[in-house]
């Protein structure tokens, strides 16, 4: 695979602040990248970098072998969307998408085409004609999805898109994502403060302070910074006695017991030694939220 | 993706901003009726004011009534005419609004140039004012046709000429301002700063030798007062020709400078050639201003990004 995206020691400082400092990654072709940090940390300051809104202090960035210095022949292979829509809340559906098409040099015939193929896989046609501030958030997400899509871009750039989203409609949100990497080779830039959202990317990058902290595929990340426990749900009592002659850390409730191991292997060990006195386990790897914990010190599900 | 222009891009754009400005009909509808207001305002404080003035110029001669409620009348609406070709380009613009609502943002990620981007908005700009200020002229001649219709062709391309330059001037003049704002406070502000002096300043609302001689000379420099003259001229030079059947020439003359259907410069006529000089040069000026002021950001922007 070669990388659709290189950003090479960029940084951004908006007077003392350094708001992104020094950064180096990869995108692979294809795959689901995530920028996973705190509000203010620099994902959305890199984002707007990558697609000429704001400009760079330093560093070089490439997409698709382009440098941003030339944003003309980058940007016709970018479909963005961002946090909050920005398209026109008074016109219709039908009007803001075909007003944004003809920037990337549609013509009518062009843009029903490709408009068809969305209305098939979204169920758009209800809401075509609609004044976009009649829609609910998931079709406004939808629609600013499309508008990303609609002139087949490589690459898909995320910037924390199913912030304030219900549950319900982040998961048709991702069911639309997903759909377009099942059928296309797209390159899906991600930005969020979501763990669960991280979880699933190929790539995880941590940004913290406008610096890279960690960076990997969400299992490696999960092997090298995070926890591994064992969950125990039948055990024999002799386990506790063993385990308060260890240094190992363990938490009893109601439930189960979870015992927390520094890696798989030390929990394998344990495993073993002990495998007589566990009737009903499970081997849990440690969360995102644990990696994050672990790089930067900060709890992310209380910062968001 | 089959190849376009930039000009089609241009095209689609400003037809976008027009849309998104007339698809609130309460904009369209205030567009409108300030001025209808401000002429029937006009009609029922002044117009007994400025006839009692003709008259008394004109008290040895046996003047038929309806020429000099004719006069009036087009006077009162070149008043509104000159004044809203200005205050709706102020008031009609996409840019800030694009600006506030991040949609620029959106725009700026979309390989489109921003010059293309920029000019949409002063196009937009001038048509929604066009659409605006035709329809307000339909309405002035409908009103002149009730008062007296004095207007000959040459005198309404004239005044057709007059709208377009006057709105053009107005328009690229409003999109100076905008490119160093992104703020609705700002653009209230110069809105209602425009549309409460601009009439003003521009010898719009009144005669420009009622004004004191400071006041004439500083008024006499600004281009806005040379177009304010030509909707004069357009409005007024039929039914002054009409008066010269009855009235002698140094009368016409007289009423025409007291009502500046003519233009004096310290002294000296200024004729309509020259006004629609001054009116074409001055918006050239500014389209060049305006140029300048978007290339220079351009280029700082540049300048950042290869650092």
């Amino acid at each position: 695979m070669s990388h659709i995206i290189e950003i090479k020691n960029l940084k951004k400082y908006f007077g003392s602040t350094k708001a992104v400092d020094d950064i180096s990654f990869d995108v692979e072709e294809g795959e689901l990248f995530a920028f996973l940090g705190l509000n203010g940390a620099g994902k959305s300051t890199t984002i707007n970098i990558l697609v000429g809104v704001l400009s760079k202090d330093s560093g070089q960035c490439f997409v698709d072998g382009q440098s941003i210095d030339d944003m003309a022949k980058i940007l016709p292979n970018i479909g963005i969307v961002f946090q909050a829509s920005v398209l026109d809340k008074k016109l219709s559906v039908y009007d803001n998408l075909r007003y944004r098409a003809m920037l990337y040099g549609m013509d009518k015939k062009e843009f029903e085409e490709n408009l068809k193929y969305f209305i098939d896989k979204l169920d758009l046609k209800q809401i075509l004609k609609k004044q976009l501030d009649k829609l609910s958030g998931g079709q406004k997400r939808k629609v600013d999805i499309v508008r990303a899509l609609l002139h087949k871009p490589k690459i898909l750039i995320l910037d924390e898109p199913t912030t304030g989203l219900d549950p319900k409609t982040r998961k048709l949100v991702w069911d639309m994502i997903n759909e377009f990497r099942r059928t296309t080779n797209l390159t899906v830039l991600l930005t969020t403060h979501y763990m669960e959202e991280a979880s699933i990317a190929d790539n995880v990058v941590i940004i913290d302070g406008g610096k890279i902290v960690a960076q990997g595929s969400p299992l490696a990340l999960k092997n090298k910074f995070a926890s591994d426990y064992i969950k125990a749900y039948k055990y024999d009592n002799r386990l506790l006695e063993i385990l308060d002659k260890t240094d190992i850390l363990y938490k009893k409730d109601k439930k189960c017991l979870e015992i927390k191991f520094k890696n798989t292997d030390e929990a394998k060990i344990f495993l073993v030694e002990n495998n007589l006195l566990f009737k009903d386990l499970e081997i849990v790897k440690g969360s995102m939220d644990d990696v994050f914990l672990s790089v930067t010190g900060k709890d992310l599900k209380e910062n968001v | 993706m089959t190849k376009q222009s930039e000009f089609r891009k241009l095209g689609y754009l400003t037809l976008r901003n027009i849309k998104l400005y007339f698809k609130d009909k309460m904009t369209f509808f205030v567009s409108l009726i300030t001025p209808l207001i401000l002429l029937v305002l006009f009609i029922a404080f002044l117009q007994s004011t400025y006839e009692n003035s003709i008259l008394s110029i004109v008290e040895d001669f046996n003047l038929e009534q309806s020429l000099i409620d004719a006069f009036t009348g087009g006077w009162l609406f070149s008043s509104v005419l000159s004044t809203s070709c200005i205050t709706v380009a102020f008031c009609s613009g996409m840019m800030v609004i694009d600006k506030i609502n991040k949609s620029n943002i959106d725009f700026m990620v979309a390989p489109i140039k921003k010059s293309t981007l920029q000019l949409s908005y002063v196009l937009a700009n001038l048509f929604s004012t066009l659409i605006i200020a035709f329809v307000l002229l339909a309405i002035g001649l409908i009103y002149l046709a009730c008062v007296g219709f004095y207007v000959t062709f040459v005198d309404f391309l004239l005044v057709i000429f007059s709208i377009i330059i006057t709105s053009l001037f107005g328009t690229i003049l409003a999109n100076i301002i905008w490119t160093f704002t992104r703020s609705q406070g700002v653009v209230s502000g110069v809105c209602t700063l425009v549309s409460a002096l601009y009439g003003f300043i521009c010898g719009a609302y009144m005669p420009i030798n009622t004004m004191g001689e400071g006041m004439q000379a500083f008024v006499s420099l600004l281009p806005g007062t040379y177009a304010t003259v030509l909707f004069r001229q357009g409005f007024l030079n039929g039914v002054l020709n009409e008066m010269g059947k009855t009235l002698p020439h140094e009368m016409i003359d007289a009423i025409a400078n007291g009502f500046d259907a003519q233009m004096s410069f310290f002294g000296h006529e200024v004729s309509t050639l020259a006004m629609i000089l001054v009116i074409a040069i001055s918006t050239l000026l500014l389209l060049g201003i305006f140029i300048l002021i978007n290339s220079l950001k351009m280029h700082e922007k540049n300048k950042n990004k290869k650092a």
